[in-house]
Order: structure tokens, then sequence, then C-alpha cells
């Protein structure tokens, strides 16, 4: 890649001239510092050859073949940065480390505490070198505490946190959230605290240190709940699809096997409205139906109702007559069906990148549009190590023969 | 932070989230609701289970630290007010079906107008363009749309939600790092713009990028009861314990192979299976696990059985303890009201109290979503009552008691 290449520098990206180290693996710390390489910031992603980012084997991967380099899930989390891999038992790896850190504006982490500290990555450590570097540490429980050194994936996360025990049905065992949730919250909150600190700097020319628990930032999405059992004693938990303000809400059996609509009907007037499609005018005219209330007391009786009219109906179906009507429906895509979703194509939700082996791979796109400067994402895909040559010689200013050296001292695995 | 800003915040419970995490950073948020307040205060719980306005703990969660006014914005004074207001804001945020502020001539280009550094971030279910994008919606119609819900659930029964409406917490807390891409940017160009955030494409975030498994030619994940299915290998995080579940990451290859190996060492310490067993290849079985191998999901299927007949045999605090002791991938499933006793958050001083003077206590609230070393969120009031600051901010526009009772009169505020 030539100077000026080194994505991100043009001047019409949002963050043109954001500098990031970024130490973060998995998705938390990843999918932030995607953000941020989407609209222009220049990321640095550091990994090594012999312990690389774990989703790099972790699925969906292209045309099913695992491998580094093909897994949608990794590519989905770092398209746009430079990935760089050093061998950090190498003393010529802190020295490269130090001099990325004197070009960086933000140092972002994801390990376990004490682990920059013993690599002497630290925020103190870093300050000595860059009094105004802004850090990001962010790891499942916190820098401190008795859980602190506590590592592993947001499903621990998400369990340790409350977010199993309220998703599944109420007479059986949790079935819990798909996967490792809190790192599907987590990244919204990591770019916002990263964005806030340059924001600071650019106030006061400041740098700072940001300690983000994974598992404390994700439970604003249970606030609710939490809010219950502090203010009122209550415990909530799993209660199916139903609501505690809304009926009928609930996910009912459509035509075909296992498919499935979803409607939650909030208004009256869509309780009427659903009534009407289902031909159902002794429902609509119900009077202990009449309002949210009585709904919510008569929820199996209405539920049968529903169940019956939309297993007759496929899920698009369902959804097609229902919305006409303005009543809140949706099919239930399946996983594939997503990439046909007529509103996520016409969003362009989904972006090709060149892949040497395969031609092509698929990723997600930016999530929200900018109508003066759009997200650009770099087509490259995040091969292991593919910019170490670029970071070097372009970012960090190394001359041919220093890079050898490295290559031969096997710095850069 | 945030603290020279002023962000307008006119958003239903579809948004109420970005405000907050933007007033947690530091921004004066003026909420403006429609007189007789927020449909958003309709939600429950309540407090002491009083329905009433003030009283929803939806509306205190996603509130606090933000100042309150009433406004009708559709009707011709009140929509003079709100011009004026926006010329001295930075951010203005709504959540709006699309089209209808421009209806009111609210729109961004109407507003840029007049202040052309304005940030302007509509938070709506499907984006302000595409086939579905005056679709009805409620909760389970995003979830149903971007793919989190076909994959969580019992496998015998519907998919299924988690109790806590998600799909907007995510659309909301994305706006927020959007937001502040644009301020950075706005630094540079004095100008503001538009931010267009679709639920849909935010809340697809939370299929840990299972959608791109039809692009990539990927076996589908279908949902399955504590756990997933990846094509073939039937992936479980849900284990009993004596008294609850636990969930472990217990997987194969390079990333898990240590943390799995520690957890085989204490089950055959403990007798629950013989050497064969315990000195098996953990890296090798990775790319026989991700690539769908027969034989080692065989294995797998056996050895899930014997992580079973261990895990039954110890309580959730024996488990999270010998993981943090031992360096293992297991954690508790821990319910609402053990959330709220958590240890870790305890002494890391999460829980944060939210005086409501008008009750006469204090409640603990979900800490901040970060520790910044230089300026730490301060949860400084609790969320406002219906108009509560009407004469404070409507004064600070220069509008005299005289004129206020005027539009008090009028119901335009």
């Amino acid at each position: 890649m030539a100077e000026g290449q080194q994505t991100g520098s043009e001047s019409n990206h949002a963050l043109a001239g954001v500098k990031v180290l970024d130490f973060m693996w998995a998705m938390a710390g990843p999918g932030s510092t995607r953000i941020l390489a989407d609209y222009g910031a220049t990321v640095v992603r550091i990994e090594s050859t012999t312990r690389f980012d774990a989703v790099r084997m972790v699925g969906p991967f292209q045309n099913k073949q695992p491998g580094p380099n093909n897994s949608g899930l990794y590519n989905n989390m770092n398209t746009g940065k430079l990935p760089m891999t050093l061998n950090l038992s190498k003393p010529e790896s802190r020295e490269i480390i130090f001099d990325l850190v004197r070009w960086a504006d933000v140092v972002t982490e994801s390990f376990s505490p004490k682990a920059m500290r013993e690599w002497g990555f630290d925020y103190e450590s870093l300050t000595k070198i860059k009094p105004d570097i802004i850090m990001l540490s962010t790891c499942l429980m916190g820098q401190t505490g008795p859980h602190s050194h506590f590592a592993g994936f947001g499903n621990l996360a998400a369990a340790v946190s409350g977010f199993f025990d309220p998703t599944g049905w109420p007479d059986r065992e949790p079935a819990g959230p798909f996967g490792a949730y809190t790192d599907y919250i987590a990244p919204w909150y990591n770019a916002a605290a990263v964005l806030a600190a340059l924001e600071h700097k650019h106030q006061t020319g400041k740098g700072q240190h940001i300690d983000l628990a994974q598992a404390e930032a994700s439970l604003h999405f249970l606030a609710p709940f939490l809010l219950d059992q502090t203010v009122n004693g209550r415990t909530q938990t799993r209660m199916g699809n139903r609501d505690m303000n809304f009926a009928p809400h609930g996910v009912y059996q459509s035509a075909g096997e296992d498919r499935w609509v979803a409607i939650g009907v909030e208004t009256d007037d869509q309780w009427r409205a659903l009534c009407e499609t289902m031909n159902r005018p002794d429902l609509g005219s119900d009077e202990r139906l009449a309002t949210a209330k009585g709904r919510l007391a008569n929820q199996d009786e209405i539920d049968k109702a529903i169940d019956a009219w939309s297993s007759q109906l496929g899920p698009h179906e369902a959804e097609e007559q229902l919305q006409a009507k303005n009543v809140p429906a949706s099919a239930v895509e399946t996983i594939h069906e997503l990439y046909e979703d007529k509103q996520l194509q016409h969003r362009e939700h989904f972006v090709d990148l060149d892949h040497p082996d395969f031609g092509k791979t698929t990723v997600e796109g930016t999530r929200f549009k900018f109508s003066r400067t759009p997200a650009q994402i770099n087509p490259a895909t995040p091969m292991l190590g593919r910019e170490n040559q670029n970071v070097l010689e372009n970012i960090l200013g190394y001359n041919e023969e220093k890079i050898t050296e490295l290559v031969i001292a096997e710095v850069l695995e | 932070m945030l603290n020279p800003y002023r962000v307008l915040d006119l958003t239903t419970e579809r948004g109420l989230l970005c405000g907050q995490i933007l007033a947690d950073l530091g921004a004066d948020v003026i909420k403006i609701e429609p007189p007789g307040g927020s449909p958003a205060r309709k939600l429950g719980p309540f407090y002491q289970d009083q329905e009433d306005a003030e009283n929803s703990l939806y509306w205190w969660a996603y509130n606090r630290n933000k100042r309150g006014v009433t406004l009708d914005i559709t009707r011709s004074e009140g929509q003079d007010i709100l011009r004026r207001l926006a010329q001295g804001a930075k951010f203005l945020i709504e959540s709006d079906n699309p089209g209808t502020l421009a209806k009111y001539g609210l729109s961004y280009d109407e507003l840029a107008a007049d202040n052309p550094g304005l940030i302007y971030v509509s938070i709506t279910p499907f984006g302000q363009d595409g086939p579905k994008a005056s679709y009805a919606d409620s909760d389970l119609i995003i979830l149903a749309s971007s793919g989190p819900l076909v994959i969580t659930g019992d496998e015998d029964r519907p998919p299924v939600r988690l109790s806590v409406p998600q799909g907007y917490l995510h659309a909301s807390a994305a706006a927020a790092p959007a937001a502040l891409i644009a301020l950075y940017e706005s630094h540079r160009s004095n100008r503001g713009q538009h931010i267009d955030i679709s639920a849909q494409q935010a809340a697809a975030q939370a299929t840990q990028s299972t959608i791109l498994s039809a692009p990539l030619n990927d076996a589908e994940t279908r949902r399955m009861a504590g756990g997933a299915k990846m094509g073939p290998l039937e992936i479980r995080l849900l284990w009993p314990a004596k008294d609850g579940n636990v969930s472990i990451a217990y997987l194969f290859g390079s990333a898990f192979a240590h943390f799995t190996k520690r957890l085989m060492d204490w089950i055959y310490e403990e007798g629950f299976c013989d050497k064969e067993v315990q000195q098996m290849d953990w890296v090798d079985m990775g790319g026989g696990l991700f690539g769908g191998d027969p034989k080692t999901l065989e294995d797998y299927e056996r050895l899930k059985l014997i992580v079973e007949d261990f895990t039954k045999t110890k309580t959730k605090a024996e488990l999270f303890q010998n993981a943090l002791d031992r360096g293992l991938l297991v954690a508790p499933v821990t319910t609402i009201d053990e959330v709220v006793e958590s240890k870790q958050l305890e002494s890391r001083q999460y829980w944060t109290a939210v005086d409501h003077e008008e009750i006469g206590k204090a409640f603990a609230y979900p800490g901040p979503f970060a520790k910044f070393s230089e300026q730490p969120i301060a949860y400084k009031r609790r969320s406002p009552k219906i108009g509560e600051h009407n004469t404070e901010v409507y004064d600070e526009l220069g509008l005299d008691a005289q004129a206020l009772a005027e539009l008090h009169g009028k119901g335009i505020i």
C-alpha cells in the first residue's frame, strides 16, 4: 500500500486524523473500533501469529472453511483496520509498541487487568512516553474488585450480569440470549467513551484512562428490571414473549416447518385492526378486550385465536396483511432469509470485501447513515498481519533495513 | 466532557437511552415531551405499582440527568419555540416516524438553515427510507426482522426474546457514538449533519455476525435452549449447577484449549473422567469442532455429558470461585436479585444513589457505564417530572412569566 493510503487519512472522513492503537480482541472491543474505522480513524490492530484473536476461528466461515482469514465474525468486527502481527515476547516488539504509542491518540485494550501491567503497557507507563494518551481498558468485570481478573467471553458476562435468567419460558430453565450477548452491547459504550475522551482532549489537551467493565455498561439494558428490584424489591424473570405493558404480544405459529410471525400490539386501534384482519369481529367488539389491561388478563384466549389464524398463512403473508392495517407484525426471518430482507438490501446493509482466496467475502456495513460524511468501508479483508510493512514503513517511518532485521528476528510474528 | 453542549431530546421510548448517555457524559440534555407527558411514562413497572406518569420505572431508568420541558410541537407556537431552542443546541435527537417532524417544519434542513452546526439524530425502526420505513413497529418486530429472535429460545417452542425490550436500546445506544463522531467532525467543518439510525440494523449486531452466513455460504444458525445450533454443531452455553445454572464457554481450538484443559483437569481430579479424556488434544479438536467433523462432534456430545454430570454436583458459587482461582470460562447464571447483591459491583461502588426528594427516598440505580479518570460520570438529577423545568428553560430562552402563562393557557406547554 502506498503512502497516504493507510486508510482513513482522506480529509472528508469524519474521524480523519484519529489514530488508534488497538490491542482489543473478540467482539466487545473490536466492534467499537470498527465503528471508528468506518468513519476514517486509522486503527492499527495488534495480534500475533501464535496467539491471534480467538474469533478468527469462530464462524460463520466463508464457504464453511475454518481459517484465520475466513471468519465472517472476525472480518465483521475488524474491517477497515490495519492488522499487524507482533511477537510481544521479543524485546524489539516493545520498541515498536512504544513508537506506536507515540503516534497514537488512543490506545485500547481488553485483556484482564494484570496483562498490560506485566508488559509494561499500563496507563501509568504509557503516559511517561505520551502524556496526553487516551487509554480505554475494557474487560468483563472492570479493572478493580474481587472478580477483576475473571477473563472470558460475552456469554460469561451475560450470565453473571443477569441476561440469561430473564430470557426464556417461565415454566422452564432459562434459554439464555444467543451467544455472547453483552459483546453486542459493549461496542456502543466503548465507542462513545473513546469519542467523549477525544472531545475532552479537544477542549483541554488532556488524555485520560477509561475503565469500562463490559458487565457494568451492559446492565443499562436491564435497567427497568434492576430498578424494580432496588425500588420495589420485586425480582423479575423470564416471561416468554409476553410484555408487562402490552397484549397481545407474542410469536405465533405460521404455515411451514418451524416458521413464525411476531406480533406486538401496543394500542387499542392496533388491536381492533388485528381482529379485523383475522376476521374476528367478535373479539374486536368484546368489551373485556378493549383495553390493554383487559387483554393482558386474557392472553391465553387471545393467543389461541391468533395462532388459529396465523397457522393458516405463511409468515410473510401474515406480515403483509397485518402491516397493511398498521398492526406491528413481522415474519420471524431465518438467518439465511435476512440476506434477502428487502429493507436491509435497500439500506445496503451487506458489503462485499476482496478476499485473496475466495475472490470476495461479506461483512455488514455501518449501522447508521451520515448525510454529509458517510462511512467508507475499506474493501480489503483484514488478513492476519496484512499491514505489517505498511505500518512500519508509512506510519513509523522505519527504513527497509530495519524492517528486514525485524523480519529476520521473527518479531513480526 | 460534553458540558459545553445542549441536547434537545424529542424521543419516545425508541430513543431515550441516547440522550441519557450524552447527559451522563455531561451534556445539558433537555427532554421535550408533549403536554401531558411522554408515552414512555406509561411503561411499567411502576413505583409501588402505582400507575402514574411520574412513577414509571422505565421513565426513571432512561431520563436521569436530563431536564424536562413540555412543548406541543404539533402547533405553530410550539414549533416556533422549538426552532428557537434548536438555535442554541448542538444536538437534536428524535425518534418519530420518518417525515413526521418535516410535517411540522422541523426537518433537519429547516433547522440547519438557522443553525448549520446542528447534529440531528433520527432513531427509527427501519431507517428513514426503504420499503419498511413506514412499518408499524414494536420491540418484537425489530427483533424478528434483524435476526436475534430466530436464534433464541427452546427448539420445541416459538423463538423468544429477552423479557426487557432490547431492540430500541441497541438503536439508541448506537446513536450515541454516531452523534459523537459527528461532533468530532464538526470541529473541523463547523457544520453538523443528519444521522439516520435504523433499529433493525443496530439490533442485527446481536446475531454475532451469523447474519452473514447466507452470503458466506455457511450453515444456518438455529435456536436451542441454553445454546445454539450452528450447522451440525450444537454449542451449549448453559449447564446445571446444584442450585441453578452456570454458563460455560466449553469449546476447543487454540483460543479455548487452555481453559478447557484446566476445566478437564479439575473434572479428572474429582473423578468424573478418565485419564484418556483428560489428555485429549483440545487445540487440535478446534478444527474438527468448527469444521463439522463427525468424530469430533460425537466426542463433543460425549464430553458435554461428562461436564454436566460434574457441574450438577457443585453450587454456582463453588463453580465461580474455581473459575476465578483456576482460570476457567465458567460464570453463574445470576438472577436479577443476585445481580443487585454482587460483591464485585459492590466493591466497585457501582450502584449509585439517586435522590427522589419528592418521595423522600434515594434509590440505587445502575451506575456509570464507565469510570473516566478526568471527569467521572455523576448522577446529578433524577428523571424530570412533566414540565419540571419549563420555567427555568424557557426563561433562559427569554420568555417572561406572562408569555409562559399565555403558552400554558393555550396548552402549548
